[in-house]
């Protein structure tokens, strides 16, 4: 049983063969993951365009002891149940991570996420660490721009862990099956602005303790956005050498850091 | 679980050209250069590793990668498609290991990870990679060392000296008029670096 979709893509194939010239594609280069004439995928382009798309940017800094992620919450109906709604996860009890773009694509890449966490730990009897889990998924995010069947997903995971010297670690994966550590990070509509400026705050050595550094994430947010936030409108996520479990921190929490942010100016 | 595509997505042209390997080969052209020279003793493979920003933590990757404790391979072009074909020639060298009881010969490897790379070319409903590999490795049986080169296209071929990625043509002349037979390994690792920058 041929699925039909598959049919029209061979009717089409055989009847462009005649117009087809040098350099020049059969124009499904758009529309699934094979290259175009100059190299490039563009279903993984647009797949990072549709990052954008959520219109919140979330950003990560790690500092000496601990690791940080912050991310917009916006709740656009006031009838929805703001406690239930998130993009900050924990992956393991000591890897948590924040989904940038699509909600759908972002929940199912943390379910996939949760599942390679626990095989692992069921494998391999110790818990997963957290370069690890970042690479398991930036593979399987290379899967999608190999083969026609599945689509790159469109959100970014940035995964936070301390690793097994006690380091805090920050990793970024993308719908390109690309993942590297950060010292800093960014992800969302406004990742440029807020990649520039990360760039600009940490020229040099700049040991940033636990505190510091989640108000060095906050107070960047905030900054790149132009907003001054109020506690319910932002996510905060730590690890850290004190507390090694992934935590987001309460309303309080966030609003104690605000208020010394507030004071510092 | 998901529907597979049952033809192939890399075609023959009219001109008996198969597009998709042409336009992963400019892929490759413009990732970052790579080289691989054979000295007298030994092998040197080498990449440029620059990233754009001071945010990205260096030491978190490693694009020089150890296959078996006698070979390693490095990449020009993409990535991520660089991460599955390392898996992949880890796991063959581990089996040939568990079959054969010794330690796979790299032109063994070669042959392998380039037979994985043509599959990708003719099998349905996946593009082909878009990484060339340079593969260095000892040799036990002849005691010498032997430098490969795996295309997208699934060919792979022995080198003396060899550039990848951008500025390949350049890099490649500049180690016709440097390389000779009995380069050391110091030497080898100096060219290597010298060959980068060009």
């Amino acid at each position: 049983l041929i699925p039909l979709h598959q049919i029209y893509v061979v009717a089409f194939l055989v009847s462009k063969e005649i117009f087809i010239s040098r350099g020049s594609s059969l124009g499904f280069d758009r529309f699934i993951t094979v290259f175009s004439p100059e190299g490039k995928l563009y279903q993984v382009e647009y797949a990072f365009k549709a990052i954008a798309s959520s219109s919140i940017t979330s950003l990560g800094v790690q500092g000496v002891d601990s690791a940080v992620i912050v991310t917009q919450k916006k709740v656009p109906d006031k009838l929805l149940d703001a406690s239930t709604v998130t993009n900050m996860y924990m992956l393991t009890p000591h890897v948590g991570c924040v989904m940038t773009g699509y909600a759908a694509d972002g929940r199912s890449q943390v379910v996939r996420a949760r599942a390679e966490a626990a095989n692992f730990k069921y494998k391999f009897g110790y818990e997963i660490p957290v370069d690890s889990l970042a690479r398991r998924i930036a593979d399987i995010n290379q899967v999608y721009t190999q083969s026609a069947e599945m689509r790159p997903l469109g959100c970014s995971m940035m995964l936070i862990g301390l690793d097994e010297s006690l380091a805090p670690r920050l990793f970024k994966t993308d719908p390109a099956g690309y993942f590297c550590g950060h010292r800093a990070c960014s992800a969302g509509v406004k990742q440029t602005e807020a990649n520039n400026l990360l760039e600009k705050r940490l020229r040099g050595d700049l040991a940033l303790t636990k505190n510091d550094t989640i108000q060095m994430a906050i107070k960047c947010l905030m900054n790149v956005l132009a907003v001054d936030f109020k506690a319910s409108e932002i996510e905060v996520g730590l690890v850290s050498a004190e507390n090694p479990l992934f935590t987001t921190l309460t309303e309080d929490e966030i609003d104690s850091h605000l208020t010394a942010i507030a004071e510092q100016d | 679980m998901t529907e597979r595509y049952s033809f192939s997505l890399t075609t023959f042209s009219p001109s008996g050209k198969l597009v998709q390997i042409e336009y992963a080969l400019s892929a490759v052209a413009a990732g970052a250069p790579s080289v691989a020279i054979k000295a007298r003793d030994g092998a040197v493979i080498a990449t440029e590793k620059k990233y754009k920003s001071n945010l990205y933590d260096e030491h978190s990757i490693s694009k020089v990668e150890v296959i078996t404790p006698e070979i390693g391979m490095v990449y020009s072009g993409m990535g991520p498609d660089y991460r599955v074909l390392v898996k992949a020639a880890r796991k063959i060298a581990q089996k040939y290991k568990l079959m054969y009881d010794m330690e796979i010969p790299t032109i063994q490897l070669a042959q392998r990870v380039a037979e994985v790379m043509q599959e990708y070319t003719q099998s349905g409903g996946v593009r082909p990679f878009g990484v060339s590999l340079l593969i260095a490795g000892w040799n036990t049986t002849t005691n010498g060392p032997m430098v490969f080169q795996c295309d997208p296209s699934g060919a792979y071929f022995p080198w003396k000296a060899t550039a990848t990625g951008k500025n390949h043509i350049n890099a490649k002349t500049f180690l016709e008029r440097r390389y000779s037979q009995e380069l050391g390994l110091e030497d080898a690792v100096s060219t290597a670096i010298l060959t980068l920058k060009v």
